[in-house]
């Protein structure tokens, strides 16, 4: 195709833009360049109208080798260039368009996408080009300097005196503006139609038909104008994670409960706990409350006091009655071990409809929750209210029965193994028999045992995970003198931050950066009474003498994040304590299987041992040491072993594991929407002496502080009908019809995202719009045959 | 019809504020000026005094002046105002808004000249505002200018349109005289209340006044408002006639004293020259007076009609208390238009200019001024 | 926390033509809202005079009368009075107008309707320059700002015209200034103007991103820096009284409301000019922003 410069005397080009996109100056220049490229006499004006940043704006150029004698505007162009495809709806663009004319559109769809009478369609992306070069904002690309390069392409202008007025007379960034035009220039693309042209006819104006009033007032609605098209970035509702909800590892949406506590809807709220988590009122007191590490009000005023509402939430549903369902399916299953995961799963297979019964080696279902966590942290009658509830709900529990696999292999479809890690790891040094498994030493409390023993003893306590501090804080109930022995600092320690802090709080001595190295022992003619350790009869006749200890320094990080330590040679030291009791990690007893299994087996396997039948790990001894963690392990398996047994899929099914760090950031919240309140704290007990008072520390909150505390929730990416974009909206496209209604007009949104910046909770995205917007995407009418050239 | 009517003797300013109050304006806002002033002052005075049922405002310049005004007509309150010199030349915006935005608004105007200071009767304030689109009458009497208020409600409330009733300074504002001040039953009945149309601001069918009108469209606007004015002229004749029924005062667009096909000069005039002009007619047998009471529009059907009689050697001489910055004065151009086609030897006199006075010596000196072949106007008397 | 959905009757159409983020769009759905069908509008030219509709359309559900620009207040007079002869007492007429439009060209009107106690209402959109005519300097454009008449170096040099004290001389029922990120209280400004009798003033904080060189997205959130910084104090003025409506609790830098915006941008570069006087600048506006603060009756330390 010849350039329209050299086919069309005067080349006649109108322009057809949005106010801001720089049209006016781009046609001035271009206008320049063309001038000193061939001696033309130019024509460059703008059709003034009220100039809106957005609104459709005019302008036109006209070229001649002779002087040009006509003032008036262009109704029959050579070229029509479109800065914004979005007017092509809104503006007849092809008007009067010469029937051998061209258009050129930005645009990033192909040509044959637009229904013209152009001969030839030119497309180019300019405003992907402009933001790649920064030019304008995210909100206004600032175009021209593209759309001038593709210009000259078409018409034969030179490149290179653009690029010389460009860089002369932008007003800014002069050097991207020219980078701008010059890949333009380069990849404009051009589509010549071969359909028949059907010209374009100008519309006549001053027929007089329409007459206008006597006195120059008018009333038709302003909604005749739609300005959706303006909008180059379109505002979307769009539900969001919530951290807390995110980082449950039981999988409970936490952000729904705390709304419906807001609302005063405890029923509902125990209902949605329910559904992933079969142990409020256990975890509302003793699980380290994940939801509440990365809540987004943290760093605002103090996180909302999640704990408080679950366990609250828990005592006002323990009351009640569930429904039993039916057994729908043949399959049995048993569960070996009945603590909070094995019962987790046990429910969840039970309501599905299956047939489920819980084994349990010792006197009393719970696992750990009965066992270890001691009763100034879990009142005894909140457990067993618990476990009855499920109980309720027709599972099956068998108590003081040891069972392993083999013997339930030919009963029972599928055997769920969650028998947690119940023996305690080694520290592996000299004279370890002498020490005291701290877990061992929990149940004995429990069950009553020793009690006195350890009056006015100096116990060292070495660990200093939630084990390590549970048992301190017996062993001062106790009447002992615990001191607390962690090898990295306070920082690293794995116990629950409130934990330490109480512990810390009832005068309990730690001391960090210290590791064990051996145990001395002395000739003693006192025989030491540890029945319950199975100490041989061989050292009754020696006591501990002492306990080595050596100093610890920082080094990296390792892979779970926590500062590594190591010992500093040479900085050995001697402590005297009574006692040593160890709580440093735990592992399986292997009995269950019949055989020693590496727990890597089990970890690699994701728990999975058999599939006929099912034998499927869950629990601490699938991974994890929470109560929370193995409620979602618990339910985890359930749904894997309902698959399983239903030949669904083999396919671990993922839960909210809290890993995916995709939730609403606080950068996101708006604060400015919400007001200081003070987080509601737990009440303590502050006993004067803790001698046998086992009573429980963390007191409880009552309803209207439960209420208050929940109304301090951000409802993180979650609208909660606040108004803020409705009362914001400038152009009033928000409706509003009653609670989650809220709605956009995208016919008059023009994309200023004020509701986006404005939504407390990150509710509304910005998403850039991709030339398809409503009603603007024109369909049909396409060229019967095309050739493309580049 | 005509009834015996009280004579009272007033001045044109106190017929002027009369005149309002007769028409039952509603509001006037009002800022003083030499040497308007005194219509205001009676205005206020016969408020105060609960003669008249009214809204008077002291505004703080004829700018604001003439927009309340615009911004109560809008509402349909029938409104009133008065002005001079410069606080017409002040108000020149916004005479123009008021003229498009069609308000019926009537306004006397005292004459008066711009710079260097004077406040005399001089009627380049008025002339210069030809073109914002209003009516001009220009009377000659105190009853004159009460008339032709009167008579200006009628006009404009029919075509939508303004009306400038112009007095002279002193010559007319300040000079007691002779009037018949109709009963106000009689004005009632000549003119009604404003009516209330959908042209006016109503909260039941809101609508907006005057914003942005894109090229395509204004036209049309003006076109309407060429349509008025084009029959301004038979709307003023019709007015006095119904007028002359009920009051018994006769009123045109313009008045032809002494004009017929022996007259052999015309002088051409405005407001108290031409009464001056009546008196030494009576020693000129052959000199007849063309008293231009509509300005604008220029009457040309009333002219041409009038013309026809008249013989093709007549002189016309326009006597013009204006300077425009054009050699001729506002008058001789209008009527050269009217005569267009027609080969009337036409001369131009400058006089009374400043508020000099024209005393009927200077109205002969015109009349026996020899031209010659000199087409250029004459300053008389300078 | 807001929880509230305020317009109740949207009297306002969408499609107006405001640019991206405008607040006078967002200004007067409120007014509208709260002053209702018996209103009558007097807008001179300013922006919201094209918002409103060009020919043949109308943004408001309410009569709009275009005036000239300096003659808002005058003829909102006229409006009041022509109602008052009617009888219609009762409905409302409110001006809207541009900082031009009342600070400049139409204080004199303002002045003479504020002086007569007119029953009207008189709503100030200060977003600190002619933005209809593209970004000229007013007398309300704030010190430092670029404008196309005094652009780069030539900056505004003096502090606006502090036109709050000018009303307050005219001892008018009520007046006060509003933001668009404070809602409730601009609403309740809203009230208290349709609650009075007589001259009632409300000058609101003009968000205008063209013409502030903002992003669109971040008009509310420059809005609510300039009132926490002091820049743009929410008060009334009743009775001759001033009273603080919003005391910031830490007033944060003026020059943290100032960055964000593009026409201030050249007193944050540092560009190697050696005769560089933006601090000079920067801690004059600080200066007079503390002391009208004070002026006011607030306290810079917040005590």
């Amino acid at each position: 195709m010849q350039d329209l410069l050299t086919r069309f005397q005067p080349l006649e080009i109108r322009g057809h833009a949005r106010g801001g996109q720089g049209m006016v100056t781009a046609f001035e220049i271009l206008a320049k360049s063309i001038c000193r490229s061939g001696n033309y006499f130019v024509q460059s004006f703008p059709f003034f109208g009220v100039e809106r940043t957005g609104a459709p704006v005019v302008g036109f150029i006209r070229i001649s080798k002779t002087p040009i004698l006509n003032r008036s505007n262009i109704y029959k162009p050579h070229l029509v260039v479109v800065f914004d495809e979005g007017l092509i709806s809104q503006v007849n663009v092809f008007e009067g368009l010469n029937p051998e004319g061209s258009i050129l559109i930005n645009t990033n769809r192909s040509a044959e996408n637009f229904s013209t009478n152009a001969k030839n369609i030119f497309t180019l992306h300019a405003t992907g080009i402009s933001l790649k070069y920064g030019l304008g904002s995210k909100a206004l690309p600032i175009v021209n300097a593209a759309m001038m390069g593709a210009v000259t392409k078409v018409i034969g202008g030179s490149l290179e005196n653009l690029i010389q007025d460009i860089e002369k007379y932008v007003p800014s960034k002069p050097k991207e503006n020219g980078f701008s035009a010059k890949e333009s220039y380069h990849v404009v693309k051009w589509l010549e139609s071969t359909k028949e042209i059907i010209p374009s006819v100008r519309k006549t104006t001053g027929n007089g038909n329409s007459t206008v009033p006597l006195v120059p007032s008018w009333n038709k609605p302003m909604t005749a104008n739609k300005t959706g098209s303006w909008r180059v970035f379109r505002p979307v509702y769009e539900e969001k994670n919530a951290p807390c909800t995110m980082n449950c590892p039981a999988g409970t949406d936490v952000r729904k409960f705390i709304k419906q506590v807001s609302e005063r809807d405890f029923e509902s709220a125990w209902q949605t706990i329910q559904e992933h988590n079969p142990f409020p009122s256990i975890c509302g007191r003793v699980c380290p409350h994940f939801c509440q590490q990365n809540c987004n009000r943290k760093g605002f005023d103090g996180g909302v006091n999640i704990g408080a509402i679950e366990r609250f939430v828990g005592d006002y549903g323990i009351i009640n009655t569930p429904d039993v369902k039916p057994i729908q399916y043949a399959e049995k299953i048993a569960v070996v071990g009945a603590g909070p995961a094995g019962l987790t799963a046990a429910l969840r297979l039970r309501k599905q409809g299956y047939s489920v019964t819980v084994y349990e080696a010792s006197d009393f279902a719970g696992g750990m929750m009965q066992t270890c966590i001691p009763l100034f942290r879990l009142p005894e009658e909140i457990l067993s209210q618990e476990i009855h509830l499920i109980q309720k709900q027709g599972v099956k529990i068998v108590c003081r029965k040891k069972v392993n696999v083999e013997e339930l292999k030919d009963q029972y479809n599928a055997i769920l193994v969650s028998i947690g890690l119940q023996k305690s790891s080694k520290m592996n040094i000299t004279n370890e028999e002498f020490c005291t498994d701290g877990l061992q030493f929990l149940r004995d409390v429990k069950y009553k045992h020793n009690l006195s023993e350890y009056k006015h003893k100096k116990i060292a306590v070495i660990g200093g995970g939630n084990t390590a501090i549970d048992v301190a804080r017996t062993l001062l109930r106790l009447g002992a003198v615990p001191v607390i022995y962690y090898r990295r600092t306070e920082k690293e320690m794995p116990a629950i931050r409130e934990e330490i802090e109480e512990a810390k709080e009832e005068g309990i001595a730690m001391e960090f950066l210290t590791a064990p190295v051996a145990v001395e022992k002395e000739k003693s003619s006192f025989v030491v009474t540890q029945t319950m350790t199975n100490v041989s009869g061989e050292i009754e006749k020696e006591k501990l003498k002492s306990l080595k200890m050596i100093r610890m320094t920082q080094g990296k990080k390792d892979e779970s994040g926590r500062f590594s330590s190591y010992p500093l040679a040479g900085t050995e030291y001697s402590v005297y304590p009574d006692r040593i009791i160890t709580a440093i990690g735990q592992k399986p007893d292997a009995y269950v299987f019949g055989r020693e299994i590496d727990r890597n087996e089990i970890l690699n396997n994701q728990g999975l041992l058999s599939t006929n039948p099912v034998i499927l790990c869950c629990g601490d001894l699938a991974g994890g040491g929470t109560i929370t963690e193995a409620i979602g392990s618990g339910n985890k398996a359930a749904t894997r072993t309902h698959k399983l047994l239903r030949s669904e899929n083999n396919v671990p099914v993922s839960t909210n594991n809290g890993k995916q760090n995709d939730w609403v950031k606080p950068e996101k919240i708006n604060f400015n929407y919400y007001s200081f309140a003070k987080r509601n704290e737990n009440p303590k007990q502050h006993l004067y002496n803790y001698l046998n008072d086992f009573r429980e520390i963390a007191g409880k909150l009552l309803q209207p502080e439960i209420v208050d505390e929940s109304n301090r929730c951000l409802h993180c990416g979650d609208c909660f009908d606040c108004g803020n974009c409705y009362n914001y909206c400038p152009d009033a496209a928000i409706s509003f019809n009653g609670k989650k209604t809220l709605k956009i007009n995208y016919d008059y949104c023009k994309g200023c995202g004020i509701c986006v910046i404005e939504c407390p909770c990150g509710y509304i995205s910005f998403k850039k719009e991709e030339g398809e917007r409503d009603g603007e995407v024109e369909t049909g009418l396409k060229p019967v045959c095309t050739v493309i050239r580049n | 019809m005509t009834e015996v009517q009280p004579i009272q003797v007033i001045k044109g300013n106190t017929a002027a504020a009369v005149a309002a109050k007769l028409c039952r304006v509603k509001y006037i806002p009002a800022y003083p000026i030499t040497p308007q002033t005194t219509i205001i002052e009676e205005i206020a005075s016969m408020i105060a005094k609960k003669e008249m049922d009214a809204n008077m405002v002291n505004m703080e310049s004829e700018h604001s002046v003439f927009s309340a005004a615009l911004g109560s007509s809008m509402t349909g309150a029938r409104t009133f105002t008065a002005t001079s010199g410069q606080g017409l030349f002040y108000a020149h915006e916004v005479l123009h808004a008021i003229a498009h935005f069609r308000q019926p608004i009537v306004i006397c105007n005292v004459g008066r000249p711009s710079i260097p200071w004077n406040i005399w009767a001089d009627q380049s304030d008025s002339l210069s505002q030809r073109d914002t689109g209003w009516l001009q009458f220009y009377g000659e009497s105190s009853q004159e200018i009460l008339d032709s208020i009167i008579q200006g409600y009628k006009i404009a409330e029919k075509l939508s349109l303004p009306v400038m009733v112009v007095s002279d300074a002193f010559y007319q504002s300040h000079t007691s005289e002779n009037v018949n001040v109709p009963e106000q039953e009689l004005v009632d009945s000549y003119l009604p209340q404003r009516k209330i149309s959908e042209n006016t601001i109503q909260v039941e069918s809101p609508k907006s006044f005057g914003g942005l009108v894109p090229p395509e469209i204004y036209d049309r606007f003006n076109k309407l408002h060429w349509e008025a004015m084009n029959i301004a002229e038979e709307e003023t004749i019709q007015a006095g006639k119904e007028f002359s029924k009920i009051f018994g005062r006769e009123y045109g667009a313009v008045e032809a004293v002494n004009i017929n096909q022996n007259t052999k000069t015309i002088l051409v005039a405005l407001s108290t020259i031409t009464t001056t002009i009546r008196g030494v007619l009576a020693k000129y047998p052959e000199v007849g007076l063309l008293k231009i009471r509509l300005f604008r529009p220029f009457p040309v059907i009333s002219i041409t009609e009038i013309m026809k009689s008249v013989s093709p050697e007549c002189r016309m001489i326009t006597i013009d208390r204006n300077y425009m910055g054009e050699k001729e004065g506002c008058v001789h151009q209008e009527m050269k238009r009217a005569l267009y086609g027609k080969n009337f030897p036409i001369y131009d006199v400058y006089a009374g200019v400043g508020g000099k006075d024209v005393p009927p010596e200077t109205i002969e000196r015109i009349i026996n001024f020899d031209f010659g072949q000199n087409v250029d106007p004459v300053w008389i008397d300078i | 926390m807001t929880n509230n959905f305020y317009i109740e009757q949207e009297m306002m159409y969408s499609g107006s033509l405001g640019c991206r983020g405008c607040g006078w769009s967002m200004m007067v759905r409120y007014i509208s809202d709260i002053f209702g069908e018996d209103t009558v509008y007097v807008v001179p030219a300013c922006c919201f005079s094209i918002i409103a509709g060009p020919y043949p359309m109308n943004a408001l559900k309410n009569n709009i009368v275009h005036s000239l620009f300096a003659a808002s207040a005058a003829t909102a007079s006229g409006v009041r009075a022509g109602l008052d002869a009617q009888g219609k007492n009762k409905t409302q007429v409110v001006v809207l107008a541009g900082d031009g439009g009342t600070f400049d060209i139409g204080l004199q009107a303002l002045s003479g309707a504020a002086v007569r106690n007119e029953n009207i209402v008189y709503i100030c959109n200060n977003n600190g320059a002619y933005m209809n005519t593209g970004i000229q300097s007013s007398s309300a454009t704030p010190m430092g700002a670029v404008t196309t008449t005094e652009p780069s170096v030539h900056f505004k040099k003096n502090n606006p015209k502090d036109l709050m004290a000018i009303i307050k001389a005219h001892q008018v029922p009520y007046s006060a200034t509003a933001s668009l990120a404070f809602l409730e209280d601009y609403r309740m400004k809203l009230q208290m103007a349709k609650k009075h009798y007589g001259f009632r003033f409300l000058m609101v904080d003009g968000i205008c991103p063209p013409g502030h060189k903002i992003e669109p997205e971040d008009a509310i959130k420059v809005a609510r820096l300039a009132v926490n910084s002091n820049a743009f104090p929410l008060f009334e003025i009743v009775e001759g009284k001033n009273k603080i409506n919003h005391r910031p609790e830490n007033p944060i830098p003026v020059t943290e409301y100032l960055r964000l915006q593009g026409r201030f941008k050249h007193l944050f570069s540092t560009n190697g000019n050696r005769d560089n006087r933006n601090s000079e600048i920067l801690e004059d506006i600080q200066r007079n922003v503390d002391e009208r603060w004070i002026e006011l009756g607030g306290n810079i330390f917040n005590i």
